[in-house]
């Protein structure tokens, strides 16, 4: 029986792999140790008692009830009370706090005097999540207190509780978050993060075992397995790390949609469709880079590259919509950033199966160019090393 | 005239890497090419800082002059464009999930009737959460919107009864705060991001770099042919300095455009003194290059180096707690993280830059690398001498066995 040269390809393929299973094991450690790192890392969700400090001019009633009442919130604690401004702000800049109230002199006594007394907030944003979250709790705290002096005043007066509260807050939002109601900071970055590393890995790996073949010489031999079908030959020597890699994000995206519990409005099949068309094309975006620079060392160090600019091209922390326009379209290079568009489709909104994989078209399309770009180049390669 | 020896010693293998590097397209791609590209790029991305004019629809079912002051006081905030005013919320879910805005304000019908007969009023958010920044946005504008709401309204009350003016201030809000933001006034997104960034970019091109230098020696099997003969002994750590001054000198130029000039092109933030970061990034450089030395001297083949090790830059971002703070991380990875000089190195840059720290107040990041650059000193030193000795080994044994079959040859 005479065996087609794909199947020969992928034998021969499966044969290297046994000889040399070494960097398919070192990858995959990688991507274990990533999926370790980020669901412990973040594990609480969101930032809590961070530390903040209070400058107490005032040393009364009021500034030890404010104290008490923001290490009563979630998201602070009063790490420090300072003296002075200068204190507070050298606190910051060594990173012992992200924020702090300054409450002047005679702030209690003004107050009961009817005089308007001033607290000023200061925050620093040099680090955003914990200077904004901080800020936050600060304002919080600072607007309650006014409300809580609001409403004694008016109880005093004899107001009834209905008209207290629509005299101290006649609006409320009732803010709905969709499928993330608990602001949880986790999944906006591991759900594209880790894929996203996956990714990594599959196109540097990918650009590896090509370039291995000429490093080795062994890529005529290659060649003449595939008995001269450059197709056969690709489309075999990349089929069983397709399909790796591919197993490897659904059963990433199992962990994190099973025991994690992230918000899967959407069917898991069209996620793990889309996951399986995210490897092919970046596959394909290997291939065209082997293409376009053989040598496998320069070729390894443009995919390095490529890759880590995904991360931010996706979109997932910046939004690309906010970048300049000629920016925005080099992002359509990125699968990355097809699979982030596409999962918030699939999994945030519940996007019927084939209206969600729009999104994921362009992939499609990513895989196609990219393939038949490289198939002819190859073909020019082999053209010009079979006249030479 | 011994000085003058090992100063010139060190000298040779300093030109022998200088040479290696100018030889390696590879590694001039990463060394010059990519520490440019990056920040070029990053600066690029992230210039609009924060998320404007992003677009929302708004729902009307009271229909009254409150809801319709509240709208045009939302469409006023920077941050959100009111895009659409569809009929049903089945509509505006419609284009949220078409991805056409990233939030929805709800008036429920009885929003105006509420309010003028005083009782507390309830509107709803719905916020797109697919990035952090679409819910910060649409969040923190309805929030501004509410809160200035809110004010004209609690005016009114009190304007009815009599009270106006400072008099209705002091009842509103009797203790009103500012608000200052330190060192970012923009509360920005490239300010916050981008200098840590830049931290990185050195750190990562050192590591790449280097470690593809290691790789190609091994790989080559001429790993003693760079080591001049006379210092394949107990002088070893001549070798480790020369080296390293050759990287410094390289990375003088590329820190110098890096952390000096592109925060300055970009406008970032760069309150701090040139001298305090110039002494800090001499630790910080030292600590790098003998730590991606040592990393090095596992590498045994080019490619699989930056195969194995180039998806950690991810995971030393998030560990630099810049993106994550220190405080929330658990313990475990706060001290892990504590082991590369990235994490200093970005705390200690972030502030002595982007907050004019001294250098004092960076301290402990100060101290810890150049503990670092110690201990990895030593440890590039250390497997430098064994990987030496072992191959003298293996080239004293070659020549034994070369020995007895020439000595046998002769005796047939």
């Amino acid at each position: 029986m005479k065996e087609s040269p794909f199947i020969k390809v992928i034998f021969r393929e499966l044969g290297r792999l046994r000889r040399r299973p070494r960097y398919l094991i070192v990858v995959t450690l990688g991507i274990v140790f990533s999926y370790v790192f980020f669901i412990t890392l973040m594990y609480d969700g969101q930032p809590q008692k961070l530390p903040v400090a209070v400058v107490d001019h005032d040393a009364s009633y009021l500034s030890r009830r404010l104290c008490q009442e923001l290490n009563a919130t979630q998201g602070v604690k009063v790490v420090a009370v300072y003296d002075n401004h200068m204190q507070a702000r050298k606190a910051i800049q060594r990173q012992d706090i992200y924020a702090f109230i300054e409450i002047p002199e005679g702030t209690y006594a003004n107050l009961l005097d009817f005089k308007t007394p001033h607290l000023a907030l200061y925050t620093s944003n040099t680090y955003l999540l914990p200077g904004q979250l901080s800020y936050r709790s600060l304002a919080t705290i600072c607007r309650l207190a006014s409300g809580a002096v609001h409403r004694e005043i008016l109880r005093k007066q004899g107001v009834d509780d209905q008209a207290i509260t629509y005299a101290i807050q006649p609006i409320a939002i009732d803010a709905h978050y969709i499928s993330n109601p608990t602001a949880n900071y986790q999944p906006y970055v591991l759900t594209t993060v880790l894929p996203g590393i996956i990714g990594l890995m599959a196109v540097i790996f990918t650009l590896y075992i090509i370039g291995e073949e000429q490093h080795l010489s062994t890529a005529r031999h290659w060649i003449k397995v595939a008995q001269g079908n450059i197709m056969a030959a690709l489309a075999g020597k990349l089929l069983p790390y397709f399909l790796y890699f591919s197993l490897l994000t659904i059963i990433g995206n199992l962990i994190l949609f099973g025991p994690l519990h992230y918000t899967l409005q959407g069917s898991f099949l069209a996620l793990s469709l889309l996951s399986i068309l995210y490897i092919a094309a970046l596959q394909a975006v290997a291939v065209f880079i082997v293409a376009l620079v053989p040598d496998m060392h320069l070729s390894i160090c443009i995919g390095a590259i490529y890759t880590t600019l995904a991360f931010t091209m996706s979109g997932f922390s910046f939004p690309v919509t906010s970048m300049p326009p000629a920016l925005q379209g080099f992002s359509i290079i990125f699968p990355l950033r097809h699979y982030y568009l596409t999962y918030v489709d699939i999994a945030l909104y519940d996007a019927p199966f084939f209206q969600g994989l729009l999104h994921a078209l362009p992939l499609l399309a990513l895989c196609a160019t990219f393939f038949i770009a490289s198939l002819l180049i190859y073909r020019n390669y082999t053209k010009t090393a079979a006249m030479s | 005239m011994k000085t003058a020896q090992r100063l010139k010693d060190v000298y040779d293998v300093f030109v022998i890497e200088l040479q290696r590097i100018a030889a390696d397209k590879g590694v001039i791609l990463i060394f010059f090419i990519a520490t440019l590209l990056y920040p070029l790029i990053f600066g690029a991305i992230y210039k609009e800082e924060a998320v404007r004019r992003l677009p929302i629809a708004v729902v009307d079912d009271s229909r009254s002059d409150y809801s319709r002051r509240f709208t045009h006081k939302l469409d006023a905030t920077p941050e959100v464009d009111i895009c659409y005013c569809p009929n049903t919320m089945r509509e505006a879910q419609h284009l949220m999930e078409r991805r056409k805005i990233n939030g929805i304000v709800y008036f429920p019908p009885e929003y105006a009737t509420n309010l003028a007969i005083g009782r507390q009023s309830n509107l709803s958010l719905y916020c797109d959460m697919s990035s952090f920044l679409y819910y910060r946005s649409v969040y923190s504008a309805a929030s501004a919107t509410m809160l200035d709401e809110m004010e004209t309204l609690q005016r009114r009350t009190y304007s009815d009864k009599g009270v106006a003016g400072l008099d209705a201030s002091t009842k509103i809000e009797p203790i009103p705060f500012d608000d200052v933001k330190l060192f970012t006034p923009s509360a920005g997104f490239e300010s916050f991001l981008v200098p840590a960034l830049l931290v990185m970019v050195i750190h990562q091109t050192l590591f790449l770099g280097i470690g593809i230098l290691a790789g190609t020696t091994v790989e080559d099997r001429r790993t003693l042919e760079m080591i001049p003969r006379r210092l394949r002994h107990k002088s070893i750590y001549r070798v480790s300095i020369g080296r390293a001054l050759a990287y410094i000198l390289i990375y003088i130029p590329v820190v110098a455009v890096v952390l000096f000039l592109f925060p300055k092109l970009f406008g970032l933030p760069h309150i701090g003194s040139m001298g305090d970061i110039l002494l800090f990034l001499l630790p910080f450089m030292l600590a790098t290059i003998f730590f991606c030395m040592t990393t090095a001297a596992f590498i045994h083949h080019r490619d699989s180096g930056i195969l194995t090790l180039f998806f950690f830059s991810i995971i030393l971002v998030f560990l630099s707690g810049i993106v994550w703070p220190q405080e929330a991380m658990p313990d475990f990875w706060r001290h892990f993280s504590y082991i590369f000089p990235s994490t200093h190195g970005v705390q200690g840059y972030v502030r002595l830059n982007s907050m004019g720290a001294g250098l004092r107040d960076v301290r402990f990041e100060y101290l810890m690398l150049w503990g670092l650059a110690g201990f990895y000193f030593i440890t590039t030193i250390t497997l430098t001498y064994l990987e030496n000795y072992r191959h003298l080994k293996r080239s004293e044994l070659h020549r034994r066995i070369h020995l007895q079959w020439t000595l046998r040859q002769a005796k047939k």
